[in-house]
């Protein structure tokens, strides 16, 4: 297995726990355990398969599941977008299988773009959310908690597979995936309409990172995308479900914690999103130092939806208090010493 | 020979779910598509391999047709759009899996391009939920199929994953749970 999939799978199951604190209701909280017990399973499952194939068949499984499972949307919005990404995914399969001219293994490349956009729930594939829907059954929650294992194992197969002028236009294209990602949800949640959808597209812009990141063929650039999914799984998630738990009870207010949270959301220092974006800033510059201005201009967007997101988690109590607390403790430690992450992931 | 006239069938099978909007039709587009696919998975793979894929097929085929409008359904008033597709895409497919590419066996890349392609154009195009299963289900299978493209023997693990799932598809509750 891959030393970064294991890790994301301990990331998962600690955001698991931290989600099971978070929801309010008994019975909320044995539905979130079952279901993101489900997600953990394939999660491993598609960590551990043999071959790439297979991969594809625990994304359709997992999405069937995932889409059949009680939520407001109907169940044919919520199955297309897995189901279109193992169409993506398989087609770049067979570019890749078949004997042909080289230009096949681009359109293979464009493939494995296109369905890791649309598994996770990126643009332009964006997974639709309803307002009314209470956080832990949204599509977020797709994006946030089997995303990541998904796109690493992905990447992880897709570059172990194409040849080498297919993997620089692979890596290209995720750069140019990413950039558009991080600046339309850094935007977008700044200034959309519900905090619903603010919360989605920071989502969108997180993965962005992690996409520029898994682009940046150094090792810093794959550090970086751990350390943003690390933060991710670890930090917005968890603050999201607590800020839907607390908009639940109508509760508003502008406490330092609330710009404390918004900080981390930022990616400002001491907080893990800051050593991220330390990462993929050196490993841009390296590369292409224009790109590592454009990133720089682009992380400067998260600043005022990150505050909009804070001030949006009202005035969390008991349990909601607990898991915000723990998140900001846990990046901290990440964000000062993230050595121990990275080591483990062997990068 | 043989190869070529499952290919076809799938191909039929591939575009009878695509132009179908009840349960009969769906159910035959299944059928049709599995037997396609398991006959050229068999000349490719092997027998149980090809067997999978048939008892998944059947499976899925067969709950399909004991759920949901009990008629055929086959091309509605407004299904040119849908009937070209199917056109184009199998002569699309055609061009792909002879014209373009090459090693391995013309009819497995025929198989895999067209059922793909129709099935996820199934999936874009609907909001009928029962469309889209069936859809799952023989994507499922084409899926396993593009499996035997690999240089590397898959063994029958990626073909039974698929017929599970092609077979499960058909027990995935229809109707939606509402949330408070």
């Amino acid at each position: 297995m891959l030393p970064e999939a294991a890790e994301l799978i301990l990331f998962a199951a600690a955001a698991l726990v931290l989600a099971v604190i978070c929801v309010p209701v008994a019975l909320g909280r044995r539905r979130v355990l079952v279901q993101g017990g489900v997600g953990l399973v394939a999660g491993v499952a598609i960590a551990i398969v043999p071959t790439f194939d297979l991969v594809l068949l625990v994304l359709c499984a997992l999405g069937a599941i995932d889409a059949s499972v009680g939520r407001r949307e109907p169940l044919a919005v919520r199955l297309r977008a897995p189901i279109v990404a193992v169409a993506f995914l398989t087609l770049a399969l067979v570019f890749l299988r078949v004997e042909g001219p080289d230009v096949l293994g681009r359109f293979a490349a464009v493939g494995l773009v296109a369905g890791l956009a649309a598994a996770v729930g990126l643009l332009p594939y964006i997974h639709p959310v309803v307002d009314a829907e209470p956080s832990d059954r949204s599509s977020i929650v797709w994006t946030a908690f089997a995303g990541p294992l998904l796109g690493v194992v992905v990447v992880w197969r897709a570059q172990s597979l194409l040849p080498v002028d297919a993997g620089a236009a692979f890596a290209a294209m995720l750069i140019g995936v990413g950039v558009l990602n991080m600046a339309w949800g850094a935007v977008a949640s700044w200034l959309t309409t519900t905090n619903t959808a603010a919360w989605r597209y920071s989502f969108l812009a997180d993965w962005g990172l992690v996409l520029c990141g898994f682009g940046v063929t150094l090792i810093d650039g794959r550090r970086a995308a751990l350390l943003v999914l690390f933060a991710l799984m670890l930090g917005r998630l968890p603050l999201y479900l607590a800020a839907g738990a607390v908009d639940a009870q109508k509760s508003t207010t502008e406490r330092p914690l609330n710009f404390v949270v918004a900080a981390a959301l930022a990616g400002a220092a001491p907080f893990a999103g800051f050593a991220a974006r330390v990462l993929l800033l050196r490993g841009a510059t390296q590369l292409f130092w224009p790109l590592a201005l454009a990133l720089a201009l682009v992380m400067l967007l998260w600043l005022p939806g990150s505050l909009r997101l804070g001030l949006s988690l009202g005035s969390p109590r008991g349990r909601q208090a607990i898991v915000v607390v723990a998140v900001l403790a846990i990046n901290i430690a990440a964000g000062l010493y993230p050595l121990p992450l990275l080591s483990a992931g062997r990068l | 020979m043989i190869e070529g006239i499952a290919a076809f069938v799938a191909w039929l099978g591939a575009a009878l779910l695509v132009l179908s909007d009840a349960r009969r039709g769906l159910a035959l587009g299944i059928a049709l598509a599995a037997s396609g696919i398991a006959i050229v998975v068999w000349s490719t793979s092997g027998p149980t391999e090809a067997a999978l894929i048939a008892i998944g097929g059947a499976v899925a085929a067969t709950r399909r047709l004991m759920i949901g409008n009990d008629a055929w359904g086959v091309m509605p008033p407004g299904s040119t759009p849908r009937l070209i597709l199917c056109i184009a895409g199998g002569l699309l497919a055609l061009w792909i899996g002879l014209g373009v590419t090459g090693g391995h066996s013309a009819a497995l890349r025929f198989t895999v391009l067209v059922t793909l392609g129709l099935a996820g154009a199934r999936v874009l195009s609907s909001d009928d939920a029962p469309a889209q299963l069936s859809s799952l289900a023989v994507m499922a299978l084409a899926v396993a199929a593009a499996a035997g493209l690999s240089s590397e023997a898959p063994g029958p693990w990626p073909y039974a994953a698929a017929a599970l799932i092609a077979a499960g598809s058909g027990w995935l509750p229809l109707v939606r749970l509402r949330a408070a």
